[in-house]
C-alpha cells in the first residue's frame, strides 16, 4: 500500500461516483448542490418530486433537531424557512445518512453529534454561517467513507490496529494512505462542488489551522468531534480521542460553560433524536 | 425523554411531548397511553413520538466515566486535553445524578 500515489488515490476518490454501490440520488444530489446559480424554487422542485427524499426532509425538518413549533408539511415552506444553504446542508445530511451508516455502524450518531455541536458552538461565538459548520459537522468523515468503500479491507486493518494499540484511525491510515481521511473527503466535495469554505472544513478537520478562508469554522469542527468522541456519543472507527491543536482552541477560545452548556443542549437533542435506520 | 416508533408505544407510557398533527395538538404532554390511545395514534400515519423514559439504555455513570478514562489515556498531558477531559466528565457527573 505504500506505493499508492497521491494522484492515484485522488483518481480513485474522484471516480467514486462511478462505484456501483454509491446510490444514484447522491450522484443527483451532488450535481444540485454543486450547481452554481441555483434557486430555492429548483431546490423544492427537485426535492417534492422524489417521496422518499421529501418524507426524509420533512422528518428531519420537524424533529427536534430544527425544533420549529408547529409541523411543517410542505417542502416549499421548509426551503423558504430554512434558507438555501440549510437546505442544501440537509439534502447532502439525509442522502448520506443511510450510506453512512451502512459504512461504519454509528458514524451517523457521531457525524450527527458533531454537526450539532459545531452548530451550537458557532452560534454561541456568533460566526456568520452556523448552518454552514452544521453541514461540516454532518460530512467531516465522508472521507472515511469513502476509504471504507474503496479499501475495505485496509480500513478495517486501521481499525484494528487502532483498537488494539488505543490511537486513532487517522493516526493509523498514515501507515496505509499517503493522505488521512479528511484530506480525501475534501477532495470529493471539491469534486462535487460544494462550497470552498465547506470543502475546507472536511479538509483540514484534523489540521484546522491550514484552512485558508475558514479556520475559525474549521476549528469548530475540530473541536466538536474531539467533545463528542470524549463524551462517547456514535462510533467514529476508533474509542481514542485525538489531541486538540492548541492554536485553534485559543483562537477559538471558549468559556468553560460554553462547553458545558453545549454538550448539555446537544445530548438534549441527541436524546429526540432518531435511529438512522428510521431515519 | 425518548423518541420511540409508534410500533412499540405500549400501554401506561407517558407522552413527553404533545402529538401533533396538521398544526393541531391531539394528545397533550404527559397523557399516559392506553391501548385505546395507541390505536389511535397508530391511524394517525405518524411515524414517532417522545416519551418519558429513562436516558439512554441503562449505561450507567460510572461505566462513562470509566470509558472517558480509557479515550483520553495519556492524552491529558497534552495541551487543553485536561481541560477538555475535566469539562466532560463534569458534564457527565451533572447529567447522570
Amino acid at each position: 500500500m505504500n506505493e499508492l500515489s497521491i494522484e492515484r488515490l485522488r483518481r480513485k476518490v474522484e471516480n467514486i461516483n462511478n462505484l456501483p454501490t454509491i446510490p444514484e440520488k447522491i450522484k443527483q444530489i451532488s450535481e444540485i448542490i454543486g450547481k452554481p446559480n441555483i434557486s430555492l424554487n429548483e431546490i423544492s422542485a427537485f426535492i417534492s418530486n422524489d417521496p422518499a427524499l421529501t418524507t426524509k426532509i420533512l422528518k428531519m425538518i420537524n424533529s427536534a433537531v430544527y425544533g420549529f413549533p408547529g409541523r411543517i408539511s410542505l417542502v416549499s415552506h421548509a426551503t423558504v424557512l430554512l434558507g438555501l444553504n440549510v437546505v442544501k446542508g440537509l439534502l447532502i445530511g439525509v442522502s448520506v445518512s443511510e450510506f453512512m451508516e451502512e459504512a461504519m455502524s454509528g458514524l451517523w450518531n457521531h457525524s450527527l453529534a458533531c454537526a450539532l455541536t459545531a452548530r451550537i458552538l458557532a452560534q454561541r461565538k456568533k460566526i456568520p454561517e452556523p448552518e454552514e459548520v452544521y453541514a461540516a459537522g454532518l460530512l467531516h468523515d465522508i472521507g472515511k467513507v469513502v476509504l471504507i468503500q474503496s479499501y475495505r479491507k485496509e480500513y478495517e486493518m486501521i481499525m484494528n490496529r487502532a483498537g488494539d494499540r488505543g490511537t486513532t484511525v487517522v493516526e493509523e491510515e498514515k501507515g496505509y494512505f499517503p493522505v488521512n481521511h479528511g484530506i480525501i473527503g475534501g477532495w470529493l466535495a471539491e469534486k462535487w462542488h460544494f462550497p470552498t469554505r465547506l470543502s475546507e472544513m472536511i479538509k483540514n478537520h484534523h489540521d484546522p489551522m491550514k484552512s485558508r478562508t475558514a479556520p475559525k469554522e474549521t476549528g469548530l469542527v475540530h473541536l466538536s468531534d474531539i467533545i463528542v468522541r470524549a463524551r462517547g456519543i456514535g462510533f467514529p472507527g476508533d474509542y481514542s480521542v485525538p489531541v486538540v491543536n492548541p492554536r485553534a482552541y485559543e483562537l477559538l477560545n471558549f468559556s468553560e460553560s460554553d462547553i458545558k452548556e453545549t454538550l448539555e443542549e446537544m445530548e438534549d437533542v441527541m436524546e429526540l433524536t432518531e435511529e438512522p435506520s428510521s431515519l | 425523554m425518548r423518541r420511540v416508533s409508534v410500533d412499540s408505544l405500549r400501554p401506561g407510557m407517558k407522552l413527553a411531548k404533545p402529538v401533533i398533527k396538521d398544526m393541531t395538538t391531539l394528545l397533550g404532554e404527559g397523557t399516559e397511553l392506553t391501548d385505546r390511545l395507541i390505536a389511535k395514534i397508530k391511524n394517525l400515519t405518524i411515524a414517532d413520538v417522545v416519551i418519558d423514559a429513562p436516558r439512554e439504555d441503562g449505561i450507567t455513570k460510572e461505566t462513562l466515566l470509566r470509558q472517558l478514562d480509557l479515550r483520553f489515556q495519556d492524552r491529558d498531558t497534552e495541551p487543553y486535553m485536561a481541560l477538555i477531559k475535566r469539562l466532560v466528565r463534569e458534564h457527565i457527573e451533572d447529567s447522570h445524578e
